[in-house]
């Protein structure tokens, strides 16, 4: 079975809130609201330093919908509206919300906003729009430090996928071309533990995303 | 998160129903405040349609409130389902006291269900708030909370009315003061527990949101201690030490015109208290991961 999901090498992010923008424009999210954002993490001392400048770190952190396996969201909505879909994402049929809002009060996270003038709530879809067609989330084909993957979880996150340079100078640079030129995640960032593989915190709700986090200590619980 | 005052005034409303029916079925089983009972069962009926039209505030689409019936493991599901039970036993309720030969006589095993869907109602809506993501809400205490605002309310106002009819308001007087004390412990219990609860949100040391450049970093510890007013005073001196006080002032009277004053003190004491504690819930009512 399919369960989609994003890895971040958050060593590679640079916090330039390129996802958080083109989610927005890609997902036409109403102004207040946000369906991806950028945290800065820090600076916090580190571990064995001094306890203040220089010895200090940060990191930035991507924080969406975790489309996670056992969701608080999902649990809650007297409706249906909020259902797990065939390829394991976390979706809202709006058709069915009553906009009650216990999902967005059931969200660990936080990630889910009251669209007032649809009147029903909303979230990451991990842009299922592009993903049923092959492409990859808007915040995975615009990240400027190419520090997020897409993939299946059931296939590991070294098979997760990012945009590739696409070579101009062979054959003709279309858009499928463009978009169908990829990098997995085992190919493109350095070597990294099982130590260094992070979730959100978890609540029993089994967020799916992924954060990889070397040589700096992930602030808070998981 | 922000006060969500329909749910807020939808919660009061509904536990102050489920007492008052709660309270007419504890009188049925003594045989007491039969002029009353009609009216009581009538009361706690409107009580909960007036909760009932406060949540159609807070649904943004309650046009399609039958899509509700939907997922019979959600919390809302569950309370709807409770409220037509509640509904359609309250109006058996009034039904078989209307057709007894004093109009006021029910059996007695109408009054245990009458009692036992009032506490079903009341934990059923609490419930539907006990959520993992939420840890100042994820407590039993919570649910007793609202089942205690029911016990507070409840019987002080069918003294009142027991006590307006110009019936045996004193009949009321134990299930008054009974309620108030377990109120007044379940209101005290869920009070500290907020203010205990800092401790479970997730910190993350120094952290900066670019959306919100301006706004203050989250301190839970901060926002539950802020809540102490509200907690002890509103909810615990206001809304639970006051109505036991003045109920068991009442019950030493047991006349009716101190039950009428007294009980009527009690009941506006209690609300202020439910409100008040409902107003906490919200503030410290800050996910898990605070920071989104």
């Amino acid at each position: 079975m399919t369960h989609y999901a994003i890895a971040t090498d958050l060593n590679r992010c640079v916090g330039c809130l390129a996802c958080s923008v083109a989610c927005k424009a890609m997902n036409n999210v109403p102004v207040g609201d946000y369906w991806n954002k950028t945290l800065r993490v820090g600076p916090n001392p580190k571990a064995d330093g001094c306890g203040t400048w220089p010895d200090v770190e940060m990191y930035f952190l991507t924080v969406q919908c975790q489309h996670c396996k056992d969701p608080e969201c999902v649990k809650v909505c007297p409706t249906g509206a909020s259902h797990i879909a065939d390829d394991g994402t976390v979706q809202i049929d709006k058709s069915k919300c009553i906009g009650c809002q216990f999902c967005a009060m059931s969200c660990p996270y936080g990630v889910r906003y009251l669209n007032t003038e649809e009147r029903v709530v909303e979230k990451c879809t991990l842009c299922e729009q592009r993903i049923a067609q092959g492409e990859l989330p808007a915040c995975v084909a615009q990240c400027g430090g190419r520090a997020r993957f897409f993939g299946d979880l059931d296939k590991g996150i070294d098979s997760f996928e990012a945009p590739w340079v696409v070579d101009v100078t062979e054959g003709d640079p279309s858009y499928d071309k463009t978009e169908h030129t990829r990098i997995t995640l085992k190919e493109c960032v350095q070597e990294y533990k099982q130590s260094d593989v992070h979730h959100l915190p978890d609540v029993g709700n089994d967020p799916s995303f992924v954060y990889i986090l070397r040589d700096r200590d992930w602030q808070g619980e998981e | 998160m922000e006060l969500q005052w329909p749910l807020i005034l939808f919660t009061t409303l509904t536990a102050w129903g489920c007492g008052v029916l709660g309270g007419a079925g504890a009188l049925a089983l003594k045989g007491a405040g039969k002029k009353s009972q009609q009216l009581l069962a009538i009361v706690s009926c409107v009580l909960l349609a007036l909760g009932g039209i406060a949540v159609f505030f807070h649904l943004q689409h309650w046009e399609r409130i039958f899509n509700g019936f939907g997922h019979i493991t959600s919390g809302i599901t569950q309370e709807l389902i409770a409220i037509v039970v509640f509904v359609v036993i309250a109006v058996a309720y009034f039904v078989m006291a209307r057709k007894s030969d004093d109009g006021g006589t029910l059996p007695k095993w109408m009054a245990w269900v009458a009692i036992a869907i009032s506490v079903v109602l009341a934990a059923v809506c609490a419930h539907s708030y006990m959520m993992p993501a939420r840890p100042a809400w994820d407590s039993v205490l919570e649910v007793l909370s609202i089942v205690g605002a029911a016990c507070l309310l409840g019987p002080a106002t069918c003294a009142v009315v027991l006590a307006a009819k110009g019936e045996d308001a004193d009949a009321c007087g134990l299930p008054a003061v009974a309620g108030s004390a377990i109120g007044a412990v379940c209101t005290a219990a869920y009070a500290a527990f907020i203010q205990m609860s800092a401790g479970a949100f997730s910190q993350v040391g120094y952290y900066f949101d670019p959306t919100h450049p301006t706004k203050a970093v989250a301190d839970a510890a901060a926002t539950a201690g802020a809540q102490a007013p509200l907690l002890w005073l509103g909810a615990v001196v206001v809304g639970a030490v006051v109505p036991l006080a003045v109920c068991v002032l009442a019950r030493k009277k047991g006349d009716a015109a101190s039950w009428k004053l007294f009980g009527g003190v009690a009941v506006v004491a209690a609300l202020i208290g439910a409100v008040c504690l409902r107003v906490a819930f919200y503030n410290v009512g800050l996910s898990v991961f605070m920071f989104y």
